[in-house]
């Protein structure tokens, strides 16, 4: 089932997310993208077949989710399959355009010090208390974070429909969805920094001949491999979706690897690695963005040691009893 | 070249897998009783045959050997059930450890019908144990190197050489050995074969090494014209390279390569349960979790590729290697907590574990692979060289 996606899902990204495209959505240019992407169908895979969809639960678009990270695909595809396959599921129909997911506190505060990258999106889903509602997001505007990403805002209109979820669901899609992306990404960059050190020579020999090259891109793997198989965890909870304790193990794994990952992909690549030319940027400033977004390590680390303090129980029985796929 | 977003699938015991874990709990919790957790951290180089023996009658040693050899007959997952439970509750399994893990498995694919017939039921009733006869003096992570050497002698093979750290030596009664039958030590992987030694035999002598902590649990064993039968090679002379690496995917894959320090863990967070836990302590727990969590599903994976009859390598070696910097930043993390918490200093069992834990975990990195070999072969499974 899954590789039966793959195939034409990895078609569609080399058609829509080559690295022109992630470029020049970076300053608004995603419509095309987005066309192709929602004429693909893929976009109601997590909606049930009664509604139209294909059906499917989370763990069989990991694949395709993965894959979008590593190619930086500049739409929020996972978002948008997962705020429709909630929103269906509540007997809510959305419009099919790009939307975000956007996670409040009861006062309705973003629960993420920086704002979902806008990427085309129209509209947010929007979680305070158990309550979820679809608002409109406010007019793209030149991209105005420090990582050079347009951020999105929420417009004021008034919220368009509304919907209950278990408090705090969409934090954990949000974080779960983020440690995907990473996982794709950094394999990404694990696939150009391989590319590079068995191209570049110095010293009269390749950088991939050096065994203190060697070493650091197996470092790199193992990090990456935990990041995705702690995403693939993260995704194995059917519809609705990933717990709380599942988001933060994905999370914590993303965010850790990304420091190690990062600083190695650069030094690998030297000073050429830096430039606005070369697309290593275009990668390791989305991991570093996420790691600054929805919730840092020590946070999800609070929850996990609370839940784990608190309930009782040796390691082997607490990690089964939350994280069996 | 290694697929990276793949090749760790998601898979879980299946549920007749799940299934025996109650029992095997039931069965530790009466056979064990309460043991202290420093003795616990000493699971798999914990030798207690009596106890290797209690679980062979549970039909437990041996699980995966077919029926027909006197085994369990047992799947993959069973073994991993069975083995995680095992190591969880600290359990001294160190005498049945070699031959349930890799000697049995070896022998059942490489073996003869009559070593089979020989050794299998034997391993299985827990009568015998076995030992790893890999490194010598100046062949550690240079495995190829070894010098150790079998020469034909009619219908025997003279043996001289010597083995070191070899676990638990001195209590088994075979070793399974890598020796060098053909060619000199500069022809590398080729001309080694693998030999079942009894360690009866006369020009044996083993002498038993003290580690740092003052247990000892390895030996240095000297071959001295040492007349092995024919029957002793194992498998194809000359093909035991191929053989050992096979062997090694057994080693750096199971769940022992993620729970050494376990007892540490469990028995610190008994702690910080009692004696309310700081808000940073709190975090190390959580952040040990979530590694814990990931790793253990790892595990899981590569177990599925060895049970659908694949040989991993590169994937066992990452989870080696990240499996055991986790169970090395147990007691590093907790032993940085005990320097503020005099309480902690007053709980004497948890000071004895972390104490033996730190000194015993440089070993975890070394046994079974060296953290440096394991990321050449990854940078060779990612198209390096």
């Amino acid at each position: 089932m899954q590789d039966a996606l793959l195939a034409p899902f990895l078609r569609l990204l080399d058609d829509i997310s080559p690295s022109t495209a992630v470029r020049s959505a970076e300053v608004g240019h995603a419509h095309d993208i987005w066309l192709k992407l929602s004429e693909s169908g893929f976009l109601d895979a997590l909606v049930s077949e009664r509604d139209g969809g294909a059906g499917l639960q989370p763990r069989d678009v990991a694949n395709l989710l993965l894959a979008s990270g590593r190619r930086l695909l500049p739409a929020p595809f996972g978002e948008t399959m997962v705020a429709r396959a909630l929103a269906t599921r509540a007997g809510m129909r959305l419009p099919t355009t790009p939307i975000l997911l956007w996670p409040e506190n009861s006062q309705g505060k973003l629960r993420s010090s920086l704002a979902p990258v806008w990427a085309g999106a129209t509209h947010a889903l929007v979680q305070r208390g158990d309550q979820v509602s679809l608002r409109a997001l406010g007019q793209f505007a030149a991209p105005a974070d420090g990582y050079a990403l347009p951020a999105a805002t929420l417009a004021t209109a008034a919220p368009v429909a509304s919907f209950t979820l278990e408090p705090d669901a969409l934090l954990s899609w949000s974080a779960t969805l983020t440690a995907v992306a990473m996982a794709g990404a950094m394999a990404g960059v694990l696939d150009m920094t391989i590319d590079h050190v068995n191209t570049r020579e110095q010293f009269g020999r390749k950088l991939g001949q050096f065994q203190a090259i060697q070493h650091q891109l197996a470092i790199m793997a193992e990090q990456t491999t935990a990041t995705c198989t702690a995403a693939r965890i993260a995704l194995s909870r059917p519809l609705p979706g990933p717990s709380c304790l599942d988001a933060a193990a994905a999370k914590i794994a993303a965010n850790e690897a990304a420091k190690i990952v990062c600083a190695i992909a650069h030094a690998a690549h030297g000073a050429i690695g830096v430039t606005a030319e070369h697309d290593l940027q275009l990668y390791t400033r989305r991991i570093k963005r996420a790691v600054a977004s929805v919730g840092s390590s020590a946070f999800w680390a609070d929850q996990i040691g609370q839940a784990h303090l608190s309930e009782g129980t040796d390691a082997g029985v607490f990690v089964r009893s939350h994280w069996a796929a | 070249m290694l697929d990276l977003l793949h090749s760790f699938a998601l898979v879980s015991p299946p549920p007749a897998a799940e299934a025996l874990r109650p029992r095997i709990k039931a069965f530790l919790t009466e056979r064990l009783g309460k043991i202290p957790a420093d003795i616990r951290a000493r699971s798999w180089t914990g030798f207690d045959a009596e106890f290797s023996r209690d679980l062979a009658n549970q039909g437990w040693v041996g699980f995966t050997v077919p029926k027909d050899y006197g085994g369990g007959g047992g799947s993959a997952f069973d073994r991993f059930v069975l083995v995680e439970e095992l190591l969880l509750a600290g359990a001294p399994v160190a005498a049945h450890w070699i031959g349930d893990r890799q000697s049995g498995p070896l022998l059942l694919r490489y073996g003869t019908e009559s070593q089979r017939r020989f050794f299998l039921p034997r391993i299985c009733r827990g009568e015998i144990f076995f030992c790893i006869g890999m490194s010598e003096p100046n062949a550690g992570s240079d495995l190829a190197g070894v010098r150790t050497r079998a020469v034909r002698d009619g219908d025997f093979w003279i043996m001289n050489g010597s083995k070191i750290w070899t676990t638990h030596a001195q209590k088994s009664h075979y070793m399974i050995a890598l020796v060098r039958t053909s060619g000199g030590a500069s022809e590398r992987q080729k001309g080694l074969s693998q030999f079942v030694i009894d360690l009866t035999l006369p020009g044996v002598d083993i002498r038993p090494i003290v580690d740092l902590a003052g247990d000892a649990h390895f030996s240095e064993v000297f071959f001295q014209d040492v007349r092995l039968p024919s029957d002793a090679l194992v498998g194809e002379e000359g093909a035991g390279w191929a053989q050992v690496n096979a062997e090694l995917a057994f080693e750096r894959s199971g769940p022992e390569r993620i729970y050494s320090s376990i007892a540490l863990l469990d028995h610190w967070v008994k702690h910080l349960r009692r004696a309310k836990a700081s808000s940073a302590a709190t975090r190390q727990v959580g952040m040990l979790m979530a590694r814990l969590a990931t790793l253990r599903q790892m595990s899981l994976a590569v177990t599925a590729r060895l049970a659908s009859g694949e040989s991993p390598l590169v994937e066992a070696a990452i989870l080696k290697d990240l499996g055991t910097q986790f169970e090395q930043d147990v007691p590093s993390i907790i032993g940085d907590t005990v320097a503020d918490d005099p309480r902690l200093i007053a709980d004497q069992e948890l000071v004895r574990t972390l104490a033996y834990v730190s000194l015993i975990s440089p070993t975890y990195s070394l046994r079974g692979g060296a953290r440096e070999i394991l990321r050449g072969m990854i940078a060779r499974g990612l198209g390096l060289r």
